[in-house]
């Protein structure tokens, strides 16, 4: 028994806990080997779980991994659990064979006393290199993940291989990989499995998983390690909350757009070779800067920019007129000849100071009434003698708004539904139409109509202001979005 | 580490400036961040911090605080000449009669006004705020300051004032300061000019009654009086009234009594308002947060805070796996034998298959070891002199099998791979290739289609001497 009040005690116990990287709870990270098959998705499984589509390498093609590799997963910035990718088993049959040879006959060996012969045979560096690494890491670790490529039948040198992970003698969770394609065997893996004792499997697909595939991955895992339960379920708890965090960043920035391009408005006198060359630069500003919130939502999933095949906005619907008594307008307009009745008394005022008393009134009077055409004039002004002058203003329609934010809500939905292995092009019509139905029945939210008549929100236009209410209504917007978007 | 409301400033102008032009190369500074630790805000704040560092726009930002601080003092300084000459204007030159209600009026109207509709701005929503002074001071800094980034500055302030509410309090700090220093001019001037000339007090009307102005005078000087300020009496009120000159201590009497006007209904009120936007000013900096979901923002989170981070490698990988090398083959001995054997194949393709010849022997379909150990056991004591084996051209081909074929290859002396089914997977049949290839067989002892693999096994049968077409 150690005395309660001995000096030495965290000195002591600091040697155990990896410095740097320990958890919340100052517990060192959870270690698992990912383990399997040659070509089942071990590499693929990291990446997905990483949400780093740059870990390690990954191809349709055996023995692309021929090295073990580690990624830390964080969770506020320290290691929760480190995983590690390790080459494919492709000799299971043969290193069974001679794991066998290994034990003097009448010697008693456990799994792990036999692995650790073979680590120290000569053949763990020339024949079984390969699975001398793998074993040599799930030893180390505290469970293996066992990846399934479940188009594969169950074959002989698949329970061979297991046979040989096991007597490494920590627990093994079979993944199911690839369960989306047609051609899957899942009922013969599980039954194949539990018949080999192994009954916590999960379904996991590393191309496109499933949206809670992550937390039921960690929800199996704790079951398996009780020890590292509430390691896990703080994992699982954080995915969960960067889930949630990814999708309403994600519609800001849709939103932040959406009011960009809703409050966007050109005004071009009434040629028709003007108003077409209008026309186009309002085309353009709307494709940049859709293509610019495209960039910045793969941004923060951390998907590639060269994964989203570009999709050229079709552009058709500009509106033409000129709501200049549009309420909010009329409301703005208000507030403008407040502020410049306001700045006028000022003058007038000032005026009054050098000839006190005499003209007192008089002057902040007149200044007043000037001030406010003046600021009135300064918000509507221009836009009126446009008008005088036969000038049109030109909007996006109201169809191209609600086909930007289906665009948007799809490639939200499409890349929440897309694991970082995946390495086909990210494809948002499957998902657009969805979206356009729920869209369609919807009214356009009243952020927008309001964006519509301010068109000092939109930062692509010249006479752009900040202002709170425009914050307010992207957040509306984005709220909005999310009602219409699950 | 602490960050300044500078801080907050130059994040919301790069936020502004990459969202404009594009984003920064940022791979030293967000790596720094990084390895600072802390939650997003905190990375975030030190990658700007950095980068602004970097690009100079923490030059930039001081130079533009410098002027901005220039032209306040100008503007202090037009507000005391304002001040005094409002007082001066109220007193006149001495050469006539201070008309009481037009000096207060010259004196506090405009400030009463104005202080009136920033007090009614509480009750307006809280989008619209700002002042006309605050507006000035910032447009004719915007004016001065020039150069790169400096347009920025003003807006990314505006943006960051107007999103953590300060914009009301901001804006009461400089409007309420202003005023205050001009009412403290106009009142020292007053001072200085009831000291330094002859001033004569009365008030003037042509409807009102005189007991309005005892009312009048009386409500105006009372809260001045609780402070020590002079209230005159109803006799003097009146007596002000009159055309008849007042002796100098009734003078007197007014002009402390203005005094006292001035003072609390002037300055104080405004002194109390540029605390309190003082005060909540400050507590609103102190707890001044970063928006992470602000577009700008909320892009950088897997940069800042990746979800993950890897650990490298455990030692490089060597030569490709290693290969098994071919081994001589058995002569041909004994009676000629055609076998097939299906290798690991699963119950969607059917063993035997209807196209194997009806002569030739069949190993029947090998997956577990003892399988394997029994077939190579029986083409040990019996070697086939071909041997034909099917494998699934869907699976991806490991090691292990070819370890196996090779060493079936060994025991027989014509040897050929089929790959079934027959349909798609291209890529997949050149693996098997590939990997036939580098365990030491000949391409074409990979049969393109399985009908001419069976067509070679019934083609043995009738002519078992044609030649060995290995190698």
């Amino acid at each position: 028994m150690i005395a309660p009040d001995s000096p030495d005690l965290p000195t002591e116990v600091a040697p155990h806990s990896s410095a740097g990287s320990g958890t919340p709870t100052g517990t060192p990270p959870l270690k698992l080997a990912v383990v399997g098959h040659t070509n089942t998705g071990k590499t693929s499984l990291l990446r997905t779980l990483s949400r780093d589509p740059d870990f390690g390498e990954v191809q349709d093609n055996p023995g692309t991994t021929r090295h073990v590799e580690g990624v830390k997963l964080l969770v506020d910035g320290s290691a929760a659990v480190e995983l590690f990718d390790t080459p494919g088993m492709e000799d299971g049959m043969a290193l069974l064979d001679y794991l066998e040879r290994l034990a003097a006959p009448g010697e008693r060996l456990d799994g792990p006393a036999r692995i650790q012969r073979f680590l120290d045979s000569p053949e763990s560096l020339r024949r079984f290199e390969q699975e001398a690494r793998v074993l040599r890491k799930l030893l180390n670790c505290d469970a293996g993940i066992y990846v399934i490529d479940t188009r594969d039948p169950v074959l002989g040198k698949h329970r061979d291989e297991l046979a040989v992970l096991a007597s490494c003698g920590h627990p093994l969770l079979p993944v199911l990989n690839f369960t989306n394609s047609p051609q899957h065997r899942i009922e013969e893996w599980r039954s194949a499995m539990a018949r080999l004792g192994l009954h916590a499997v999960v379904e996991f697909d590393t191309v496109a998983p499933a949206l809670d595939g992550e937390e039921r991955l960690y929800d199996k895992l704790a079951l398996l390690l009780d020890a590292h339960a509430s390691l896990l379920a703080a994992l699982k708890q954080n995915v969960v909350e960067q889930r949630r965090q990814r999708q309403t960043d994600a519609r800001m920035l849709a939103a932040d757009m959406l009011i960009d391009i809703a409050s966007l408005r050109l005004s071009s006198p009434a040629q028709t070779d003007e108003l077409e060359k209008t026309t186009e630069t309002l085309r353009r500003l709307a494709r940049e800067r859709e293509q610019r919130a495209v960039e910045a939502i793969l941004r923060r999933y951390n998907f590639r920019r060269a994964d989203f095949p570009h999709h050229s906005l079709p552009l058709q619907g500009e509106r033409w007129d000129m709501d200049l008594f549009h309420p909010q307008a009329l409301k703005d307009m208000g507030i403008h000849v407040g502020k410049g009745m306001a700045a006028g008394a000022m003058a007038g005022a000032t005026l009054d100071m050098f000839t006190a008393g005499i003209s007192l009134g008089a002057a902040t009077l007149i200044g007043a009434t000037a001030g406010g055409l003046w600021q009135g004039a300064d918000k509507l002004g221009r836009r009126l003698a446009g008008r005088i002058r036969g000038y049109q203003e030109i909007t996006v329609d109201d169809a191209v708004l609600r086909l930007l934010a289906m665009r948007e809500l799809a490639l939200i939905a499409t890349l929440e539904r897309r694991g970082h292995a995946a390495q086909g092009p990210i494809d948002i019509d499957a998902l657009i139409q969805e979206k356009a139905d729920q869209l369609r029945k919807a009214t356009l939210p009243d952020a927008l109509s309001e964006a519509r008549a301010s068109p000092e929100w939109s930062t692509l236009n010249e006479h752009y202001q900040p202002s709170a209410r425009r914050t307010q209504a992207v957040k509306r917007l984005a709220e909005a979005l999310t009602d219409s978007g699950t | 580490m602490t960050y300044t409301f500078n801080d907050h400033w130059i994040t919301e102008t790069l936020r502004l400036r990459e969202s404009l032009w594009g984003p920064l190369e940022d791979t030293a500074e967000a790596g720094r961040a990084r390895a600072q630790g802390g939650d997003f805000s905190a990375r975030l704040l030190t990658r700007s911090r950095l980068l602004a560092q970097r690009e100079a726009v923490d030059t930039t930002l001081q130079r533009w605080q410098q002027i901005s601080r220039l032209v306040l003092l100008f503007f202090c300084l037009l507000a005391v000449l304002a001040g005094a000459s409002v007082a001066a204007g109220a007193l006149g030159d001495g050469s006539r009669p201070v008309n009481l209600t037009l000096a207060v009026a010259a004196l506090l109207g405009l400030h009463t006004l104005t202080f009136l509709s920033w007090a009614a701005s509480f009750a307006v929503q809280p989008g619209v705020t700002g002042s006309l002074l605050t507006d000035a001071w910032l447009k004719l800094t915007r004016k001065l300051a020039r150069g790169p980034d400096a347009a920025l500055l003003p807006r990314a302030l505006l943006e960051l004032m107007t999103r953590s509410r300060l914009s009301r309090w901001g804006a009461g700090i400089v409007s309420h300061g202003l005023w205050a220093i001009g009412l403290l001019g106009a009142l020292i001037a007053l001072l200085a000019l009831l000291a330094a000339r002859r001033y004569t007090f009365q008030w003037e009307t042509t409807v009102l009654s005189p007991d309005t102005f005892v009312m009048g005078v009386h409500a105006l000087g009372w809260l001045p009086s609780v402070l020590g300020f002079p209230q005159p009496s109803p006799e003097l009120i009146r007596a002000s009234g009159s055309l008849q000159p007042l002796p100098a201590d009734a003078q007197a009497l007014w002009s402390a009594w203005l005094l006292g006007v001035v003072t609390v209904y002037g300055v104080l009120p405004r002194l109390v308002a540029l605390a309190l936007s003082i005060v909540v000013m400050r507590r609103r900096v102190a707890r001044l947060a970063v928006d992470p979901s602000l577009p700008g923002l909320a892009e950088l989170h897997d940069r800042l805070m990746p979800a993950s981070e890897a650990t490298g490698i455990d030692a490089p990988a060597e030569r490709p796996a290693t290969d098994i090398a071919p081994r001589p083959r058995p002569q041909t001995g004994g009676k000629p034998s055609q076998q097939a054997l299906g290798l690991e194949l699963p119950a969607d393709l059917p063993w035997p298959p209807a196209a194997l010849p009806a002569h030739a022997h069949d190993l029947g379909v090998i997956d577990t070891r003892e399988q394997r150990h029994r077939v190579l056991e029986q083409l040990r004591r019996e070697p086939a002199s071909r041997l034909l084996v099917c494998c699934d051209a869907r699976q991806t081909p490991d090691r292990g099998a070819f370890a196996f074929l090779t060493e079936l290859a060994s025991l027989t002396t014509e040897f050929r791979i089929a790959l079934l089914p027959d349909d798609n997977t291209p890529a997949r049949r050149l693996q098997w290739r590939e990997h036939a290839m580098r365990a030491g067989l000949a391409p074409e002892q990979v049969a393109g289609e399985a009908a001419s693999a069976f067509a070679w096994l019934t083609h043995a049968a009738e002519a078992p001497t044609l030649g060995n077409s290995s190698t």
